[in-house]
């Protein structure tokens, strides 16, 4: 009998926290959208008041800015330091870099390396206008994610304890 | 091997210095070509001019060698980055004059396509050309020089000469020893105040000099002329003025108004000799003024010397024709 109860409550245990794990996700993803619009807000400002070379910027941000958004500015500067590198291949190798522990989807990583095509190949202006094109698009992507959010987390988060629950009385 | 004084402290400057902060600007591919060349060749050099499709050449004044091998665009949009650090936009003030100033001091002209704004430069596109010019700072040019150009005080003095024929190298090693002073004080340093209008006599790189001066110098780096002089004066209090190619009328204005501040100016003027530049309206004024005590004439230079007559304010000879290391 005793080892039912501990199979069962480890069981719920498993598909509660695999719940949790997905529900996080969904929470996650409009507030990690959310920092890089933060970050291209900071880095449009050393743009435009600060005339700031690109490896100097992302040194800065790297250290304003919140985990996990930070390592991908610090890849980013490292990566300027080989000579003969082009602003696009570090970019998009920084964006790899960091897919792995962000909860970005596909989508959401196109539209900044969309952007890192344009970075340092223009005046101030253009590279303004770029970085107020791809907030929009960042914009409608965290609507996009919220909206999931509202939909899924609190339903997935209880579909998991749920789930674990129909296990156990399948089994008994 | 080059030995200074700077602040006190003696200082060796290896030759290789000047060409090693180039070559570290360079695409992988063009510095080993560099590298490769005799160390006598590579010394000489005087620019290095990269174009994409075309072979490199490398110019040491008087002749010219093309290098095996052909730019291609890749290799020019990596010297692109290198120039300006990834950050175009750092460089707007720069695109629109046609040239970038880096580290050490040298100057890099571009040429491709312009872009107008209005019927004005509003910056280079599709850069095509490069132009590579090695900053050779020549510490104690001028030493010869300073008998004439100093009597108790300083004295105004204008350097009239061709292009090429080394008059900013003099003009700065001048502006170097002014601030410098002498060692054995019988010269105390004087503060120097440098209008540089186009990055060539400190080759500043964000507002600092790259070249050698004395502890006692201000640069406005990229400062139209005029303008500058006026500000170094408000704010500044310089004992000399040191200024590159006076030529427009405001300048004139300006020199007149250093001058009768009391302020001692060391200026260049391009031109061939004193009767050449007095038939300049704005320059002949000045000179009628009588303001200027002493004119070095320089002539175009013979392979690496450079020959100088100096005259004094009636445009008397002081001294005879004489040839120095440039």
């Amino acid at each position: 009998m005793i080892v039912k109860l501990i199979g069962a409550s480890l069981i719920l245990i498993v598909c509660t926290v695999i719940g949790f794990e997905i529900s996080s996700r969904y929470r996650q993803r409009p507030k990690q959208i959310r920092q890089f619009r933060t970050a291209l807000q900071a880095l449009e400002a050393e743009i435009m008041f600060g005339h700031i070379p690109l490896k100097e910027a992302s040194i800065r941000l790297s250290k304003q800015l919140p985990s996990p958004i930070n390592q991908f500015f610090d890849h980013f500067s490292r990566l300027l330091d080989i000579s003969d590198i082009q602003v696009k291949t570090a970019w998009n190798n920084s964006l790899e870099n960091i897919t792995g522990f962000t909860d970005l989807k596909k989508s959401d990583i196109e539209i900044l390396s969309q952007f890192g095509e344009t970075l340092g190949k223009h005046d101030r202006y253009q590279q303004q206008k770029q970085i107020k094109l791809t907030m929009a698009h960042l914009e409608r992507e965290e609507d996009e994610a919220l909206d999931l959010q509202g939909k899924y987390e609190k339903m997935v988060k209880n579909l998991g304890f749920l789930i674990g629950l129909l296990i156990i009385i399948l089994l008994i | 091997m080059l030995t200074i004084h700077l602040y006190g402290i003696k200082v060796v400057l290896e030759r290789e210095t000047y060409m090693q902060s180039v070559l570290s600007f360079l695409p992988k591919k063009i510095a080993t070509l560099l590298r490769d060349l005799p160390s006598e060749q590579l010394d000489s050099i005087e620019e290095i001019r990269i174009r994409i499709g075309r072979p490199i050449e490398i110019s040491t004044g008087s002749s010219y060698t093309l290098l095996p091998m052909v730019t291609s665009t890749e290799d020019a949009s990596v010297l692109l980055n290198q120039l300006t650090r990834f950050s175009m936009y750092t460089m707007e003030e720069e695109l629109k004059r046609g040239y970038i100033t880096i580290e050490g001091g040298h100057r890099v002209g571009i040429a491709g396509k312009v872009i107008l704004d209005g019927g004005n430069v509003k910056a280079i596109v599709h850069i095509s050309s490069y132009n590579i010019r090695i900053a050779k700072q020549k510490i104690g040019c001028a030493d010869s020089l300073f008998p004439y150009l100093y009597s108790d005080s300083w004295l105004n003095t204008m350097v009239i000469g061709p292009p090429q024929s080394g008059k900013t190298t003099l003009l700065r090693d001048l502006a170097r020893k002014i601030s410098e002073g002498d060692e054995r004080k019988r010269r105390i340093a004087l503060k120097v105040g440098i209008v540089d209008e186009r990055s060539e006599i400190a080759g500043s790189v964000m507002g600092v000099p790259q070249l050698h001066f004395g502890p006692r110098i201000d640069v406005l780096d990229a400062c139209p002329k005029a303008e500058g002089m006026m500000m170094l004066i408000r704010s500044m209090s310089p004992d000399v003025i040191v200024a590159d190619e006076i030529g427009r009328s405001e300048d004139a204005e300006s020199v007149m108004e250093a001058i009768h501040a009391g302020i001692k100016l060391m200026i260049t003027v391009h031109g061939n000799s004193l009767e050449d530049i007095l038939k300049r309206p704005t320059i002949s004024h000045i000179i009628h003024q009588k303001v200027f005590d002493r004119f070095v004439i320089l002539s175009r230079r013979q392979q690496k010397d450079f020959q100088y007559i100096i005259l004094d304010e009636t445009g008397r000879k002081l001294s005879l024709e004489r040839s120095g290391l440039r």
